[in-house]
């Protein structure tokens, strides 16, 4: 029987590695930490088992990368799947660590037979694809999903001794509610071509017209400064899969591109038509966003 | 022959294509132009992260670095699009760590060892441009202070300069060869007015028209020997030269670059225009003249660091590449057609630019007046 | 103090070429300190100028981590020495791998206080290393730092939390990755290039990590990606271009 772990750190999205694990086929154990109302989340969401790591308390989520790393290595596992979060690729890298096993990302086939994981998977930020067969334990790294709910499993707790070395010792919340551009149906994506922030007006009134949100490359999220970083797309930030994904003066390099892959139709805006995005969408318009946009946006109508 | 460059000279090179990317975009360059001023903000950085220290010694500041990553640095400026970016205040000074007193090093020294302009080469007047011995200004020697009289015209960033090295004539000197001297003059000082002169090129750069009324200083600022003014000024005149012909080079760079691209991408009668033969064979001579403008100016700055330059050479350097460049951003507009007159493209900016290269520092005929005498010279 | 910065000698996969049957061609681009790195190692550098810390620069991969260039280009960005592992037994390394032998170093070094590493890698971008090294050396790691202050056994760090930020201490080793754009780093110049040459480097001998898998390499290709229409509007009349995409769109995903 095929022993697959999740693992789970501070949320309770998983849906997309459950059906990873249901694809593989085997056991599924989840590791989970942070408060009781995730492993209770966690495990209704089609896992056979839940490990959880006690109440945190005010310690940081990170503080549980050694007892986790101990707890799924000595289970033997054949797969871990982990969400790709900050605090959860914290822990996976512990878990990788104490297994010595490879970790893969950008995954797009996986399949276990007689303890050999077949695992196919972009390279180098998305230029090249690669098959491995993985004979031991292997961990990977995919967007986790949404919530799920319908299973029932039970929780094991374990006392674990969390690292007192990292405490926090102060919590500045965000200004605004955090986005999960990962459900969003249609996205309209900004990038470089806008001049200016207070140009993104036309931005919003398009994204209002079709129902999308607003998503953008990674120079307006850092650096400028006019998103913040929960919405850039891209090969280390939100990886989108929606209907519809529209690009406006966006060039379209790689560690871009990455991000927006799984989207179902591709629309790209740009006023330079060698923009390398041109040779992967399915529509594009060559033309200057200020004119072009506002003119979608009217024909919505 | 080993033309690569130094592990240092690349990391170098990176590093300022790093800062050129952050700080001297080519909106930046194009609004200079607009605007008419000249790359403050720039020269800042390139202060703070080091470039402005290269080049002189150690104990005024400065980092010692020999002649060829000088124009090596250059080059890369002006490949970005920016004229008389880098390099043309580091020879001036250099007149004065020859020449100057102690006092002056520090002076000229401190003031760009801190990122400012220390000062602005006044020599060129309505009625002396080529023809130099023609200056009227006067200098009298008096009880221990110059007074000066007279206008120079057409001095380049005058303006923010702390000091002006003035040229000018002691109207008592008996040997006319002997009759010029050179002065550091405070251009703060009272009797000195400037004013400013619009140009229709190289506006990265001010361009002032200076009146000198009664101008009383310290006998102090007289730099080095007086009555040697040209024999001092001719000195670093080489040097100015080849850094011209590096001006030269990277601005034609950009406009090659341009024009390349573009007849790679413009289509028309349904193909790009870079199909086209006579497109290609713009583009094929054009590719050849800055290969040749390469050698000429790295030739140049190996017989410099060899202590083998001669003013031959560097007025064949600046020669050639004041012509070579303008012929290449000449066919650059070509190229681009009308499309290259509009306010997007910057081909056309850079064809103003080149062309005041082949006047600014040393008109091409005075080149040939250089160089064609001492041929004939030779074989005489 | 002992402060180390794990940096990465890569180059940019846009500047690569693969053939058609899937191999990566590299020796096109241009390999430099990898592009998110100098942003830790001025952190670094900020708190090693305030406490009097040694800064040392670990990099493991094949042999031109060791080169002159590679050196002096880490070296000039403000790192006090280097202790390299520089072989081509690390070709095709995957980042699990290169973590271990990394951890495997500072062990070597001995003492160090605090690990810096950058965002992400350039070439492959997992954001993988920085906790492998942890999880090997047994520390705990945070992400997305954008400031670090203090002393060894009392560090005070600020990261980027879910939208907002969280300030932690650590009162042990600890490593730490930075946000990309956590500080704008310096750009060497020729006093630090020049210095580079002279900074000591020392290169330790590669010793192979205990994997628990073995893995075989079974294919590469190009990417077989979703195919695209590729339909190119013609936007001389905006309005007319607008219409046309917005029909496609409701014809297509019913919009």
């Amino acid at each position: 029987m095929t022993n697959i772990w999740i693992v789970a750190v501070g949320a309770a999205g998983i849906e997309n590695l459950v059906t990873t694990a249901q694809q593989i086929g085997g056991d599924l154990t989840a590791a989970v930490v942070g408060e009781r109302a995730i492993a209770d989340a966690v495990a209704a969401s089609g896992v056979d088992k839940v490990v959880w790591f006690g109440d945190p308390g005010s310690a940081p989520l990170e503080a549980f990368s050694g007892p986790v790393g101990d707890a799924v290595a000595a289970a033997r596992p054949d797969v871990v799947l982990v969400p790709a979060r900050n605090a959860d690729r914290a822990i996976a890298g512990a878990v990788a660590a104490k297994l010595a096993a490879p970790l893969y990302t950008m995954i797009t086939d996986v399949a276990t037979a007689a303890g050999v994981t077949t695992v196919t998977h972009s390279t180098f930020g998305g230029i090249a694809e690669e098959t491995v067969k993985v004979t031991g334990p292997v961990v990977l790294v995919a967007e986790g999903g949404a919530v799920i709910s319908g299973g029932s499993a039970p929780i094991e707790t374990v006392d674990a001794a969390a690292d007192t070395t990292l405490t926090v010792v102060e919590s500045r919340p965000a200004e605004h509610a955090a986005v999960d551009l990962s459900k969003a149906k249609r996205i309209v994506s900004i990038g470089r071509g806008l001049k200016s922030k207070d140009d993104l007006a036309l931005v919003e009134a398009l994204a209002s017209a079709l129902g999308a949100e607003i998503s953008c490359s990674r120079p307006l999220a850092e650096g400028v400064d006019w998103f913040s970083h929960d919405r850039y797309v891209g090969v280390t930030g939100q990886h989108v899969a929606p209907d519809l994904y529209l690009a406006i003066g966006i060039s379209g390099q790689l560690q871009h591109v990455v991000g927006a892959r799984g989207a179902g139709t591709i629309v790209v805006v740009n006023s330079d038509k060698d923009a390398p995005y041109f040779s992967e969408c399915d529509y594009g318009i060559v033309g200057d966003l200020y004119t072009i946009v506002p003119a979608i946006t009217e024909a919505l109508k | 022959m080993d033309f690569s460059l130094t592990d240092e000279q690349q990391l170098l090179l990176d590093s300022l294509d790093e800062l050129i990317a952050r700080e001297c975009t080519p909106d930046y360059v194009a609004k200079l132009d607009k605007e008419h001023r000249q790359p403050t903000e720039f020269r800042q950085a390139m202060h703070e992260a080091g470039f402005l220290g290269l080049g002189f010694p150690e104990e005024y500041g400065g980092t010692p670095v020999d002649a060829t990553t000088l124009f090596l640095i250059a080059e890369r400026v002006a490949k970005a699009g920016l004229n008389i970016g880098y390099g043309t205040e580091l020879l001036s000074v250099l007149d004065i760590l020859e020449f100057g007193s102690e006092e002056q090093k520090h002076q000229v020294l401190d003031e760009l060892a801190s990122g400012g302009c220390p000062f602005a080469l006044a020599f060129t007047e309505p009625s002396a441009g080529s023809d130099s011995a023609a200056m009227k200004m006067t200098a009298v020697h008096q009880d221990g202070k110059v007074v000066f009289n007279g206008t120079k015209t057409l001095v380049t960033n005058a303006v923010g300069a702390k000091y002006l090295l003035t040229m000018a004539k002691n109207p008592d000197a008996e040997d006319p060869k002997r009759a010029f001297s050179m002065y550091l003059i405070p251009t703060d000082t009272p009797g000195i007015s400037l004013s400013p002169i619009e140009k229709m090129l190289w506006r990265s750069a001010t361009s002032s028209e200076i009146f000198y009324d009664d101008v009383t200083v310290d006998e102090s600022c007289l730099v080095g020997k007086k009555g040697h003014g040209f024999v001092q000024l001719m000195k670093n005149f080489e040097l100015e030269r080849i850094m011209t012909a590096t001006q030269s080079l990277g601005l034609a760079e950009a406009a090659f670059e341009d024009a390349a691209t573009y007849a790679a991408q413009r289509h028309q009668f349904g193909q790009p225009i870079g199909n086209f033969q006579l497109i290609q064979e713009k583009l094929t001579d054009m590719s050849i003249k800055i290969e040749n403008m390469k050698n000429i100016v790295y030739h140049s700055a190996w017989m410099v660091d060899n202590g083998k330059l001669d003013r031959i050479q560097a007025s064949m350097c600046k020669r050639y590449c004041s012509m070579a460049a303008f012929e290449v951003a000449d066919e650059a507009m070509q190229i681009y057609g009308g499309i290259g007159v509009t306010e997007g493209a910057r081909v056309a900016r850079l064809w103003r630019d080149i062309r005041g290269h082949r006047f600014g520092g040393g008109t091409d005929e005075i080149m040939v007046r250089i160089i064609g005498r001492q041929i004939v010279k030779d074989r005489s | 103090m002992k402060i180390v910065v794990a940096y990465k000698w890569a180059a940019n996969p846009q500047d690569a070429s693969v053939a058609p049957n899937g191999a990566v061609d590299w020796s096109r681009a241009k390999y430099a300190v990898s592009e998110y790195d100098p942003v830790a190692i001025e952190l670094a550098r900020q708190l090693a100028d305030a406490t009097g810390a040694e800064l040392i620069g670990v990099s493991v991969g094949e042999k031109q981590v060791a080169s002159p260039m590679a050196k002096k280009a880490a070296l000039s960005r403000g790192l006090d020495k280097l202790v390299l592992v520089a072989d081509d037994a690390l070709a095709g390394a995957g980042p699990v791998k290169f973590g271990l032998v990394l951890a495997e170093v500072i062990k070597g070094i001995g003492d160090v206080d605090l690990v810096l590493a950058g965002d992400s890698s350039i070439d492959v971008g997992q954001q993988t290393v920085p906790a492998v090294i942890a999880g090997a050396l047994g520390w705990p790691t945070v992400s997305q730092v954008t400031k670090v202050s203090g002393t060894a056994g009392d560090l005070t760090v600020e990261r980027n939390f879910q939208g907002g930020s969280q300030v932690l201490k650590a009162t042990g080793p600890v490593v730490l990755s930075a946000a990309a754009d956590a500080v704008t780093p310096r750009v060497p110049g020729m006093k630090d290039i020049l210095a580079a040459g002279k900074k000591p480097a020392e290169e330790v001998p590669y010793s192979a990590p205990q994997l628990g898998s073995a893995v075989e390499v079974t294919g590469q290709s190009k990417l077989t990606l979703k195919a695209r229409k590729g339909h190119l509007i013609d936007a001389a009349d905006p309005a007319a271009a607008a219409t046309t995409l917005v029909g496609a769109l409701k014809a297509t995903i019913n919009l």
